[in-house]
């Protein structure tokens, strides 16, 4: 029975852990740290560990979970933050399949949750459920926007997409080939390859025989540059794009002079030093790679982690504003902050200016992206 | 503590959960539940019938699925009012979505053999995984959200606390069904499956059939986890039914203990909450720089299948021992079987040939028994005794040749329409479920005399009859002596004792025709003359028996004919006072024995 | 679909069928020598790709770190071992080893200059700090339960998987990495200019496998691990140590796995997470082949390549479940082929 009585002993305190003390801002963060997304969740969660833990005077914890990319687990960390921690807001998660999986749980609990994911449809229509749900990554349908534009001014007629086999890629596919009907491009391919694939050769084989004048790669991080990598070996002349997507070191350091010449459209954070003085979100975006850079080493921010400062601006913007209506931990303060955070008017985060409203909970404009181009192995503004 | 006392205290746990425990942890108990519905399902297919799957994961996200479609998509008929939003109208329509699947499925896996088969269910399995991705209809990659919760009495059971019951209301249900078929007729067919189809089936086991029952079980049992997992997340995406999934319930069942229905309920149990657990503890141990949970995990888990291989259950089964089982001794026997009069013609082999490539093991051999006949069979090893034997039970086709059976021509018809006919026998190894006791392997043997099915079983409305074919299986192994300790488990007797155990399960066939393979080897001088007196008083009651043995005294004293073979041929035939003193016998067989 | 496309595709098929043909050849040697389903064999293939491009980044490779843990534990259960036996018979020998190959390691990664250095120092280093560790997961993770059945090996195979696969993303991160090629020259076949390293990953994986089957056939060694495999017993009453099979066996899957990512990681992205669809694609080819003859385990891996380089031109989104759907079929084949009845153990 010992054995037995250890193994109970060594469970008992995660059965029976303290509700936490009250008069203190608790944020409960669910990240994709492990699994498919990774690489989306790791900078998020290094760019928690920077946020403030005072606001407005009062203290705040932040509690951060990883989700391994899994919905069911996202939604089991939105539980647990809920009612174990009584978290004030929800932060995440990376994935727009894990924060959609969440939004009933922050709905039921009455619980304001900040997205951390691209989709519009996590925060598309605003009802009962979504009046809780907010988010800070752009739109695709912008940045989809953004693409089909640069694309038509470029003179581009026929296009081809290639995407991951997920929630990423399908996402895109959808928004751009919308973006790409509107400018009079047609899409003459749509191929989809997964995220660890060795090899993309028959979906560029695919491609390059409807000839596009420009491919636009639907994936995240260093995962897009193998696409690209296929086109440069197989002699394609056109032009490539990318997603926001890309937007981290380890693309450029891992897609080399295959990658020279993409664009992309991209959140104004990834060009923070060559925005002009007067763009809004200039400060923004040098405060925050100052500070993570600061933590984690020179070149090493990327808009990933942003998005999750962006999170903690509003956070910053609307607490005063709802602790003059309740005290934290309770279901009256959850309401004001959401109140609060629909409020919020002309913050301006690093990757665009924020203008939420009851029938927008994301309320950017243009100012939210900029085009870059992949110049001499760095990201650089196309004016 | 008794089993009893420990499933109550089970049951009033989780009773009383919604009182104690907090939002969090009870969903967390109902995601253990919907595991364990999984990992039940498992034990079935996989500990118990020994068909691995690791494409469970597959069948939940087609239940979750079906129900997010039927309670959400526009494209469910207008017409049908709230039925089209209700789950549970949905859950009958998602239930038989599964087993057609599964009976299509079942169809192409079970065809597959040896280590072909758990690759198969791999196969499909992420194809389906990649199917729901790709399907439009079902939310593409990114998935379908706005499912309903389920209502109950007009109340939604939104919150963890209300879904707990309904959750562990099933598992139980399940629970409590899968252990009630195994223990069953039913339940003893499909515990012969693994490693023991070809005995099964000599006692008229259907085992294709019962092997696609086990498979289709398994998938509803899935799927109904899958309905749950959907009414109660009311959001799906394909990933929580990728491949990974699917191996993760087949990690929760063995860790739990695969062999063990309550094994599963232990698997999943430990490993939600490890993992659960460690997501917790860790950071706070190593700080939020890393992400070490799984990396432990893996370790943790590692060590526990070093400690016990068979899983947890079996350390914790040690110390909740099962409450002592006993028969109805009161309970009617069954019907007999009318014996064909003393001396009518029952088994005439003609010219029977078989060969294994360039060996001919039998070499047109022809023989006969009579009703009330015991016949002997000798011949030294390799003489081709067992071959014939294969040939006359259907487990092997002749290659020319008749065999007629009661007047029945009976060559290359299968080991069940064989059975069927009156003919029972043994093996000369014995082919017995070991982990099975001693009385439900005998009663193995009386499967043909039985009606009941999987559904009767499940729901306990087979309770006569079982009682009925257990006292047969009972009397039997008192008759040939292994009457004091029926439920041990028969991989634990002696092997002489297996033998008889053969011979008791053979006998509770009620065959007319008794075909027996050694049925002396390992037993003691005494053992043996009990043995022999046993056969004497078939062969009064009007049976007749087919005998191989190699015990010369056994079979002199005892056949009323003999046949001795050798190479593959039959070199004597006769009474035995006339064989004995066979020239060629003496030189074939006897003499090598002085 | 012109000549041309058929070629690269056929191209294409070729090298990344040798890939899963070497680790379904891996799978068939540790299977048969240990009834191992070994899962985590794709990891290693990570591992040797990110250990290398951790070395040309001039950064020292967590695998190193991983090594050092590994092989300390080997060598506490050694000490609990000789602890218990009362003897410190071989005890000696095994701290020696365990602790002196780590130390000895360390001062090339820290005092050499190995960023710059060529390939052939690079390649042999990565694979000295990746293979030990084969050995090593034999010893802990499978030698104490060696008897125990085919599906709980198979399940602590998944948690080795598990464990390594998260070791690979604290050590390396979740990027992915490329390697310098060994050649950036590229072979014009007809129209088809294949990259040298394309060659290079086929010609390997070929000399690989006939190395392999030569070790087999012909060496003594070989000899003895096919005789473990046939019957454990026998060969251990006929002086074989079985233990050492399992040794060895784990020791080749650890070199073929990171010898493969070694080929491969200039002409792909590898991450910590990309060795099990490659693992598994391998078992696929191995399970076809019937997990026991090598040629058939190789033909079946190339047959996996070439359905899906088809595949992926055809109907990019259905890949998989065209690949995985095609299996089925071989697969039914092979079972109507296989004839007598197998019994599931």
């Amino acid at each position: 029975m010992t054995r037995l009585r250890l193994v109970l002993c060594a469970l008992a305190p995660a059965l029976l852990l303290p509700p936490a003390a009250a008069a203190q801002i608790n944020v409960g963060v669910t990240v994709s740290a492990t699994g498919p997304a990774a690489s989306l969740g790791i900078p998020t969660r290094n760019t928690v560990a920077l946020l403030p833990t005072t606001i407005a005077g009062v203290k705040v914890n932040w509690l951060v979970l990883d989700d391994a990319t899994d919905s069911t687990s996202a939604v089991k960390n939105a539980r647990k933050l809920v009612s174990e921690n009584k978290v004030d807001v929800l932060v995440g998660s990376n994935t727009v399949p894990n924060s959609l999986a969440m939004i009933d749980v922050a709905a039921e609990t009455g619980t304001p949750m900040i997205s951390l994911a691209a989709g519009a449809r996590i925060i598309e229509p605003v009802d009962a459920k979504k009046r809780w749900v907010f988010k800070t990554p752009q739109n695709d349908q912008l940045m989809a926007a953004a693409v089909a534009g640069h694309m038509a001014r470029k003179g581009v007629k026929t296009a081809a997409y290639i995407g991951f086999a997920d929630a990423y890629g399908d996402g895109w596919w959808s928004e751009f080939s919308r973006a790409a009907e509107g400018r009079g491009i047609k899409v003459v391919a749509s191929e989809r390859y997964n995220r660890p694939d060795t090899s993309v050769t028959g979906q560029v084989l695919k491609i390059l025989a409807a000839r596009p004048d420009a491919v636009l790669v639907g994936a995240a991080g260093t995962p897009a540059v193998l696409p690209q990598k296929t086109l440069v070996e197989r002699g394609y002349q056109g032009l490539v794009y990318h997603t926001h997507g890309v937007t981290n070191p380890d693309f450029l350091r891992v897609g080399g002079k295959d990658v020279e010449g993409a664009f992309l459209p991209a959140g104004p954070v990834v060009v923070a030093g060559q925005l002009p003085d007067s763009h809004p979100c200039k400060a923004a975006g040098l405060e925050f790679v100052r500070r993570y850079e600061a933590a984690h080493g020179a070149g090493t921010a990327s808009s990933f982690g942003a998005h999750a400062w962006d999170a903690g601006l509003l956070l910053q913007a609307a607490i005063p504003v709802a602790l003059k209506r309740a005290k934290p931990g309770t279901p009256e303060f959850r309401a004001a902050l959401r109140d609060a955070l629909e409020g919020v008017r002309d913050l301006r985060g690093t990757h665009g200016v924020f203008n939420p409203s009851p029938a927008d909970h994301l309320g950017f404009d243009e100012r939210a992206r900029v085009m870059v181009q992949v110049k001499g192995g760095a990201w650089q503004l196309v004016p | 503590m008794s089993r009893r006392v420990a499933a109550a205290a089970l049951a009033a746990a989780l009773l009383a959960a919604p009182l104690l425990l907090d939002d969090y942890h009870l969903s967390l108990s109902c995601y253990i539940g919907m595991n364990a519905l999984v990992a039940v399902g498992l034990v079935l297919l996989t500990g118990v019938s020994g068909l691995t799957s690791f494409g469970q994961a597959a069948f939940v996200g087609m239940g979750a699925y079906a129900s997010a479609v039927w309670t959400t998509s526009p494209a469910v008929p207008a017409a049908l009012g709230s039925w089209a939003t209700s789950p549970w109208v949905a859950l009958p329509v998602t239930l038989s979505l599964a087993a057609l699947a599964a009976l299509g499925l079942g169809a192409v896996t079970l065809r597959l053999a040896g280590h072909y088969l758990p690759l198969g269910t791999i196969a499909w399995g992420l194809s389906l995984y990649f199917l729901f991705g790709n399907l439009e209809a079902l939310g593409g990659h990114t998935g379908l959200a706005g499912i309903p919760p389920v209502p109950v009495l007009g109340l939604a059971l939104a919150s963890p606390r209300a879904f707990h019951l309904l959750t562990w209301a099933v598992v139980l249900g399940a629970v409590l069904a899968t252990r009630n078929l195994l223990d069953s007729r039913a339940g003893r067919a499909i515990r012969a499956l693994k490693g023991g189809r070809l005995m099964a089936e000599s006692m008229g086991v259907d085992t294709a059939r019962m092997r696609a029952v086990v498979f289709l079980v398994a998938a509803m049992q899935a799927a109904t986890a899958g309905w749950l997992y959907a009414h109660f997340q009311r959001f799906v995406n394909p990933t929580p039914f990728s491949l990974h999934a699917g191996i993760e319930f087949l990690f929760m069942g063995v860790v739990g203990g695969i062999g063990e229905v309550w094994g599963a309920l232990a698997g999943a149990g430990l490993v939600t909450v490890a993992m659960q657990w460690l997501r917790d503890v860790l950071p706070r141990l190593v700080g939020q720089a890393g992400d070490f949970e799984l990396v432990v995990f893996g370790i943790a888990m590692v060590a526990v299948l070093q400690r016990s291989p068979q899983g947890l259950w079996p350390l914790l089964a040690r110390r909740v021992p099962p409450p002592p089982r006993r028969l109805d001794a009161g309970a009617p026997p069954l019907p007999r079987r009318a014996m064909p009069p003393r001396g009518e013609p029952l088994l005439e082999v003609r010219a029977v040939v078989k060969r294994f490539g360039g060996l001919t093991a039998v070499d047109g051999v022809s023989l006969s028994v009579r009703a009330g006949e015991i016949v002997g069979l000798v011949g030294p090893n390799g003489a081709g005794k067992s071959t014939l034997f294969d040939v006359l039970s259907g487990v092997a086709d002749p290659d020319a040749g008749e065999v007629h059976l009661r007047g029945h021509a009976v060559q290359g018809r299968s080991q069940r329409a064989i059975a069927a006919l009156g003919l029972c026998r043994t093996f000369q190894h014995a082919q017995l479920v070991t982990g099975m006791s001693a009385v439900e392997n005998a009663a193995l043997g009386a499967h043909r005399r039985g009606r009941r099915g999987v559904l009767a079983a499940a729901w306990r409305l087979d309770r006569a009859e079982e009682a009925r074919l257990l006292g047969e299986a009972a009397r039997q192994l008192f008759r040939v002596g292994l009457g004091a300790d029926p439920w041990r488990p028969a991989g634990t007797l002696p092997l002489g004792q297996q033998r008889l155990l053969e011979v008791a399960r053979a006998l509770c066939a009620d065959p007319c025709l008794l075909l027996l393979d050694e049925p002396a080897a390992g037993l003691r001088h005494l053992e043996k003359r009990a043995l022999a007196e046993l056969l004497g008083s078939l062969r009064r009651e009007g049976m007749s028996v087919l005998l191989v043995e190699h015990d010369a005294e056994f079979v002199w004293g005892l056949a009323d004919q003999v046949v001795v073979m050798d190479f593959g041929r039959i070199i004597a035939a006769g009474p035995p006072a006339e064989v004995r003193r066979d020239p060629r016998v003496v030189e074939a067989w006897l003499g090598a024995e002085g | 679909m012109s000549l041309d496309v058929a070629l690269w595709l056929g191209q294409d098929g070729l090298v990344n069928g040798a890939i899963y043909a070497l680790l379904a050849l891996s799978l068939v040697l540790v299977f048969s020598v240990t009834r191992v389903i070994f899962v985590a064999q794709g990891e290693f293939v990570a591992l040797g790709g990110l250990t290398l491009a951790a070395l040309q980044a001039g950064r020292t490779p967590g695998t190193f770190w991983l090594l050092c843990a590994a092989h300390g534990a080997v060598a506490l259960r050694d000490g609990a071992a000789a602890l218990r036996a009362g003897s410190a018979r071989g005890f000696g020998r095994s701290l020696l080893f365990h602790l002196g190959y780590p130390a000895l390691l360390a001062p090339v990664l820290w005092l050499a200059p190995l960023r710059s250095a060529p390939a052939w120092v690079q390649i042999p280093l990565t694979l000295a700090l990746v293979v030990p560790l084969g050995p090593a997961t034999w010893r802990l993770a499978f030698e104490p339960i060696a008897g125990a059945s085919v599906l709980t090996l198979l399940i602590v195979s998944v948690a080795v998987h598990l464990a390594l696969v998260n070791l690979g993303l604290l050590s390396f991160g979740a990027e992915g990495v490329r390697t310098r090629p060994l050649s950036e020259a590229r072979l014009s076949l007809g129209s088809v200019a294949v990259p040298a390293q394309a060659a290079w990953v086929v010609l390997f994986s070929a000399g690989l496998m006939a190395a392999l089957w030569f070790l087999s056939r012909r060496t003594l060694a070989g000899k003895a691990l096919r005789a473990a495999a046939m019957n454990r017993v026998g060969a251990r009453l006929s002086g074989i140590p079985v233990a050492l099979a399992g040794r060895w066996s784990f020791a080749l899957a650890a070199l073929v796995g990171a010898a493969s990512g070694v080929l491969i990681s200039p002409i792909t992205t590898l991450y910590y997470d990309t060795g099990f669809l490659i693992g598994l694609k391998g078992f696929v080819g191995a399970v076809i082949g019937g997990l026991a003859s090598y040629p058939a385990a190789a033909a079946g891996a190339l047959l996996v390549g070439l359905f899906e380089a088809g595949a992926s031109f055809w109907a990019s989104a259905w890949k998989e479940i065209i690949v995985f759907g095609l299996v089925v079929p071989v697969l039914l084949w092979r079972s109507v082929a296989a004839r007598h009845v197998v019994e599931e153990d």
